[in-house]
């Protein structure tokens, strides 16, 4: 953390999630970040974000918070040159089949934003991390997916 | 319910207009449909006004119907603003035909205005994605449509980027014949495949621009309309509006545009085979070959021959995007249904100049928005007969 030795003048840089209740960042290092999704307890239905009504059951408070395990596959990939304003270019963007079955739509890290680099199918693993910087300099992280290594 | 004929159709060209306003734009449009259906101002009863990114972009944060229309001249109707993403034009249609439909007015106008183009494209571009909530996350719709088209191209290994590339010709080619068209000239394959890349595999010409304009319809039962015009009636036949269904990308659905496009079909009383001219949301260009398959121009896995076979030229056996589509006439989102709608009455009537297509009895036109998880948020299939 060199940037703190002289902090004096300037203000410490915050780590801002880009929404409430998306994932869980490790605060130790014993411990894994995971999603936080909701599964249907009637029917078994599984969503990420959480949401509060089944879209199939449609009945009133059957979905349960669930910690996805962040593991998964890449499904599709995309290496996009032109970005949102304040993120990264060349950048990847991808659908992962998570483990639990449901695909999402996620920024990749970790990965040359190359044809090469990527392959469909290839085990991904869920990292929390910078996406951006705001107006202030602190940093917007969210959860991205990034080749396991040895893949 | 009563049968609803369009007695006129208007727009302004689109293209990047920095000193007017969404006002302006409107007002052009509004007056160019009520020229065309000869029809005094004042017999507008009731009005409905889409606009999708206006609260984001423009000066004028809301109730932005009621200032284009004052602007055109009419006050103290109903008025409605309508959004629904890029369908917000045929969402509006779709509520002035149905006041007409029910009999509570006899004659009802919509209007769709777009006022995209600030100077800045990168503040539009994220006006754009802001109607999903992965826009903090950094997700564009551009690498929604490039994620989609490859795990499409994985299941039909015929498709290929070159089929991409002739849509773009062809629709460039038919946009150099429209002067409302805001991008006029005609690119070759190896222009489209050689522009900018985008998100890999879509190309900056396969991709619809930013741009601002306008267009409107007027609406009326039959009896009224001969009142005014002597001009060919165009009957609306079906103007269906479904959301899309709650299911991730991978999860086996109907697609939003099928589901609506049966339901139009089903309500006009005919089948993809009786279209002979259609104008569909290729907002980015290869899409259109996915939408070939969603209407029922073609069975699933054969848009590619369709494109090699020239099927969909103006010439062709069923001509898509005469107009040029959303690429090449541009797509300023909130008045893009309407422009559609617009294209197709003048194919219908014969009034398509340059562009015509042979003597069409009827005509579709599809036009989706928006995203929620894994489909559309909404789509419009208007089915449009002389």
């Amino acid at each position: 953390m060199g940037s703190q030795l002289n902090e004096s003048s300037k203000a410490v840089k915050k780590q801002i999630p880009v929404a409430e209740g998306l994932f869980y960042q490790p605060s130790s290092p014993g411990e894994k970040p995971y999603l936080i999704g909701s599964k249907c307890t009637v029917c078994g239905y599984i969503t990420f974000p959480k949401i509060p009504v089944c879209p199939r059951c449609a009945k009133k408070d059957t979905m349960g918070e669930i910690h996805l395990s962040g593991k998964g596959k890449v499904e599709s990939f995309t290496i996009v040159w032109s970005p949102l304003p304040g993120f990264k270019a060349p950048s990847v963007q991808s659908y992962i089949k998570l483990n639990e079955g449901i695909t999402i739509w996620s920024l990749m890290a970790d990965c040359e934003p190359s044809e090469e680099a990527l392959k469909i199918g290839m085990d991904v693993e869920l990292v929390i991390g910078k996406v951006r910087e705001d107006a202030e300099g602190n940093e917007i992280i969210s959860y991205q997916f990034r080749p396991v290594k040895n893949n | 319910m009563r049968d609803v004929v369009i007695i006129g159709v208007g727009m302004t060209r689109f293209g990047r207009f920095l000193d007017r306003s969404p006002q302006d734009l409107g007002r052009e449009a509004i007056w160019n449909a009520i020229e065309d259906a000869n029809i005094p101002l004042k017999q507008i009863q009731v009005a409905y006004v889409g606009n999708a990114v206006g609260a984001q972009l423009n000066e004028l944060k809301g109730t932005i119907g009621q200032h284009v229309l004052t602007t055109a001249g009419i006050d103290s109707i109903p008025v409605t603003n309508v959004e629904n993403a890029c369908s917000s034009a045929s969402s509006a249609l779709r509520l002035a035909a149905l006041e007409v439909a029910s009999g509570n007015h006899d004659i009802a106008l919509a209007v769709g205005v777009e006022k995209m183009y600030t100077g800045d494209t990168a503040k539009a571009a994220a006006s754009m994605a802001s109607g999903t909530p992965y826009a903090k996350y950094g997700f564009t719709f551009v690498a929604e449509y490039a994620l989609n088209l490859r795990k499409w191209m994985r299941k039909y290994p015929a498709v290929k980027v070159e089929h991409f590339a002739k849509v773009v010709v062809k629709n460039s080619k038919n946009g150099s014949l429209n002067p409302y068209a805001q991008f006029r000239k005609p690119l070759s394959v190896e222009d489209v495949l050689h522009s900018r890349m985008v998100a890999n595999p879509l190309t900056l010409y396969m991709c619809s621009g930013i741009g601002d304009g306008s267009a409107a319809a007027i609406v009326c039962t039959k009896k009224i309309a001969r009142k005014y015009t002597s001009k060919p009636l165009i009957e609306v036949a079906a103007c269906e509006l479904l959301s899309g269904t709650y299911t991730y990308p991978d999860e086996a659905h109907e697609a939003c545009s099928s589901r609506a496009a049966k339901q139009a079909y089903e309500r006009a009383g005919i089948g993809p085979e009786d279209v002979n001219v259609a104008e569909v949301h290729d907002a980015m260009a290869p899409a259109e070959l996915k939408l070939y398959e969603e209407l029922g121009f073609c069975q699933e896995g054969e848009s590619a021959r369709m494109i090699d076979e020239g099927r969909t030229m103006i010439n062709g056996t069923i001509p898509v995007n005469p107009s040029g589509g959303l690429a090449a006439k541009g797509h300023p989102v909130g008045a893009t249904g309407l422009a559609q709608i617009a294209e197709i009455v003048w194919q219908l009537r014969g009034e398509a100049g340059d562009r015509q297509v042979s003597n069409p009895k009827v005509g579709l036109t599809q036009n989706q928005g928006g995203l929620v998880v894994g489909d559309n948020a909404a789509c419009v299939v208007t089915i449009l007969k002389k």
